[in-house]
Order: C-alpha cells, then structure tokens, then sequence
C-alpha cells in the first residue's frame, strides 16, 4: 500500500462526510427545514467551541469521562479475569457459561431502574450499568481468545516446568491479548453510549444531561453539541486504544 | 449416561435463570428494602401486566416497531458491508462515516428525530433501524473480507459476473459472521427501542417501565425487567437456533451470544 492510496483512501472518507454536512447546510439555506429545527452547521460548530471553552460544559465531560472509565475498567478486570478462569478450568466454565449465556442477551437498560432504587441516583448506579453492558464482549473475547491459545505453546511452556499459575498468566494471556483488546474496543465504543444513555435517563450533570436538558427548552443547537462531543470522545478513545493496542501488540504477526 | 450429559447441558440456561432468581430473591431478603421486591413478588406481578389489555397492546406494538426496524436493517447493511468488504473505495468511502457515528448512542438521536418526525412508529423505527444496522454493517464487512480469493478466482474462471460471485460465493461463505452480526442486532434492536419509548414517553414497553418507576410501583418495575429480560433471552435462543439451521456446516465460532449495545 504506498502513499498515493492511502491519500486516495482519506480523501474518499472524508468525502462522505462533507457531502453530509453540504446537505445539512443546503436544508438550511433552502429553507426546507426551520432553523429552529434545524440549525446551520456553522451555528452548530461555533456553539460546540463555545462550549467545549465554558468550565460548566467541561466539569459534564469530566464526569461522563469519570463514569465512562470506571465501569470500563471494572469490565476489564473482571471480564478478563472470569474468562481467563473460565478457559483455563472446566469446573468455571461449565458455571459461567450457562450464566453468560442467560446475562449476555438480556437487555442491560432495562436493569437500570432497578440499579436506580438499589444504588441510588449517583454515580454507582451509572458506573455499574457501564460495566455490565461493556463486560460481555470483553469477557466472551478473552474467553475464546484464551480458549484458542495454540497447544503446542503450553505444551513447550509445560516441558519446561513452568507451574499452572505462571503458563496462566505469561503464556495463555499475552497469546489471548490480540482478541481481548478487540473485546476491549467493542466494549469502549459500549461505555460510551450507554454512559451517554445513563446520564439521559437521571442525572444533574453530563453530556447525557446537557442534550436531555436541551431538549426540554427545545434549544436544537445545543441538542447537537452533546452529540458531536461524545462522537469526538468515542472517536479520539479508539484511536487511543488503537495506538496503545499496536505499542502492546508490537512483535505480533499479523494484527 | 451420554444422554444425561446432554440433558444437563440442554437445562444448564433454566438452571441458570433459576439461580440467578434464587440469588435475587435471597439479596432482597437479606436487604429488605421497599423499593427492591422480592423475586417471586415480581413474577407474581408478570400475569398482570400481560393481563392487562392496553400493556399488551402496548408491548404488541413495541415489537411491531423492533421487528420493522430490524428487518430494514438487514436488508440495508448486509449487501452495503458485503460491498464494502469486496470493494476497498467503497469501503474507504463508508468507513469514515461510520466510524463517526459508531459511539454515538442512537438513542440520543431520539429528541432530536423526535423534533422532525415527531413521537410516532415512525421515529422509534428509524432509531432502531440505526441501532442495527452498524453492527451487522460491520460483521458483514469483516465476513467479505475475509472470503478467500481462490474461491473467487473459480468462480470468475467460470464465467460468474461480479454480481453474481458476490451473491453465490460471498455472501454464502460470509453468512456464519453476517449472522453473529445480526445475532448483536437482535439484542441491540431490543435495547434501543426500550431506550426510544423512555424517551419518547408515549406507548411501548420502555414506557411502561419507566412511567412504573416514576410512580413508584416497584412490582411493576422488576416484573418489567423480567418481560424484557424474557423477550431478550427468548429472541436469543430463537434466532440461534435459525443460525444453526442456515450454516450448519460451519463450526459455531462461539456458543455463547456475543451481544452488545
């Protein structure tokens, strides 16, 4: 793949994008949608850096992030951990599987009121709605990236009298790492939205809050600021993850 | 003894939910708290709601909308992540686009949709549809990419147009991953139109659940939970077993769903 393409690749991408908001500015200019319902692009952008300026809109980042990050990394811990253990002995797995089976397609939402009367209005509620949403794909993908590690590496590792506990953690786990941090990216991209979802349904403070308190006053320019934000954030996260994941990775064939 | 074997492997899931049951019933007990009923106060409220003419109406009409916006979907992203998969400027066009949509919750889209179309079927539908449809984008993408070439090779040496190697060589071989993704948006069509109908408070399940945490009917609430919790797990197992029937020739990658939201 030389230069040339890859400078072909991005313009094409962003070719999409610009036709989007093209579109969105001739609605506007057209006069087929109301500016009420509709705000110009520019208003929009120079709303969003306004904003992104305002300490009060910067404190609701810092929380959604706060929110965002800790159930993500209770999801990680956990997940990783239940699937390491539920690949390496059967006795777990023949446990968690049914468990996972019955958990993973139930919707998590649909848990919240009751995480609400449980843990309360604060950040308990909304951390722990983010970790059991984001827990499933990283739990399945460590599970089968653990479970698929080669034979022949623990065989070797065996050989060579490596005892369980070591083979677990510095063979089985650096050869699952690929899958897990794909499970990880699924499960950041999850954090986001439902962070976003959580903070819609009750909350002071927010991204989530600042579009639902938008929304009740019918300020359609503020409406999109939360969403362009949390776009950006998912966004700038992933390649986060992406730039860490190539760091971890590095040596790897073929990832 | 091999039939016993399957037996538990075939009621593992039901000894699962019963568990988890048992645990909840036994964590409300123990904490004894107003606004956490117990377990079986919560199935005891299920016939209820499912008695009640306008909830089930109601819960009607939410899956009515779910399996629209699920339908369309499929039928939109499967041939689009397909065709991103075989044709790299198709999918440099589309991959930036999506990416940016991706961590935007759709739900959110609600208010503002909500706005333009107002609170009806058809901007619920839409939502789901949205929901849906990158993952199944995605899986499908991934799935076509990763056909092999020498299959193509064949069917080209045999005088298959592209139109038709992408339908009879493409999109077969990429039918195990096209469905993992639509398995993901089973789930997530359920999760979005919960979320739509809480936002858009007018009919639905999402809106009998919330309405019942306003008004503090925590019965209502966790007997809710159980429908929806039932409905999820049930479209599972129904769409797992069609998976099974259309690509059984080929290994399942996993047996336990890889949802998420």
């Amino acid at each position: 793949m030389n230069a040339r393409a890859v400078t072909t690749d991005i313009l094409l991408g962003l070719l999409p994008i610009v036709l989007l908001i093209a579109a969105w500015q001739a609605l506007v200019s057209f006069g087929y949608a109301p500016v009420t319902l509709l705000p110009p692009p520019g208003q929009v952008f120079g709303r969003m850096v306004r904003q992104i300026l305002d300490p009060t809109f910067q404190q609701d980042i810092l929380a959604t992030l706060f929110r965002l990050f800790a159930g993500f990394a209770v999801a990680v811990v956990i997940g990783v951990s239940i699937g390491l253990a539920a690949a390496a002995n059967p006795m777990i797995n023949a446990v968690v599987r049914p468990i996972v089976r019955v958990l993973a397609p139930l919707p998590k939402v649909a848990l919240y009121p009751a995480l609400l009367l449980l843990l309360g209005f604060n950040h308990e509620s909304k951390i722990v709605l983010v970790a059991a949403d984001a827990l499933f794909p990283i739990l399945l993908s460590t599970y089968y990236g653990a479970s698929t590690v080669e034979q022949k590496l623990i065989w070797s590792a065996m050989a060579a009298g490596t005892s369980h506990r070591e083979i677990l953690f510095k063979v089985v786990l650096p050869a699952a790492a690929p899958s897990i941090l794909t499970g990880c990216r699924i499960g950041l991209v999850i954090s986001c939205i439902v962070v976003f979802l959580a903070e819609m349904i009750t909350s002071t403070d927010g991204l989530g809050h600042v579009l639902v308190t938008a929304a009740r006053t019918f300020q359609t320019v503020d409406m999109f600021v939360p969403l362009i934000t949390i776009s950006l954030l998912g966004l700038s996260l992933n390649g986060a993850l992406e730039g860490l994941r190539s760091y971890l990775l590095r040596g790897f064939p073929d990832v | 003894m091999s039939t016993g074997r399957d037996l538990l492997a075939r009621l593992a899931p039901l000894l699962a939910c019963l568990g988890l049951l048992a645990i909840w019933q036994a964590a409300s007990l123990a904490l004894n708290n107003d606004s956490f009923p117990t377990a079986l106060r919560a199935i005891e409220a299920v016939p209820s709601i499912l008695g009640d003419k306008e909830a089930l109406i109601n819960i009607l009409a939410s899956l009515r909308r779910m399996a629209i916006g699920f339908g369309v979907a499929v039928a939109v992203s499967i041939p689009l992540g397909l065709l991103m998969g075989r044709s790299r400027p198709v999918a440099s066009f589309f991959n930036p686009l999506l990416m940016v949509i991706y961590p935007v919750p759709k739900a959110a889209l609600m208010p503002i949709i909500m706005l333009w179309l107002g609170v009806g079927d058809l901007s619920k539908t839409l939502v789901i549809f949205l929901g849906v449809s990158l993952p199944v984008i995605y899986h499908s993408f991934a799935g076509a990419r990763a056909v092999e070439e020498k299959m193509l090779w064949s069917g080209a040496a045999m005088g298959l147009s592209a139109a038709e190697r992408l339908v009879r060589i493409v999109l077969p071989a990429a039918l195990p991953e096209i469905l993992t993704g639509c398995r993901t948006g089973l789930v997530l069509a359920l999760i979005t139109m919960i979320t739509s109908e809480m936002i858009a408070r007018q009919s639905g399940a999402g809106n009998i659940l919330f309405n019942a945490l306003d008004m503090g009917e925590y019965d209502t609430v966790f007997a809710m939970i159980i429908i929806v919790g039932a409905m999820g797990i049930g479209l599972d197992a129904l769409f797992e077993r069609v998976r099974a029937r259309l690509v059984r020739w080929s290994e399942p990658q996993f047996d336990m769903p890889l949802s998420f939201s």
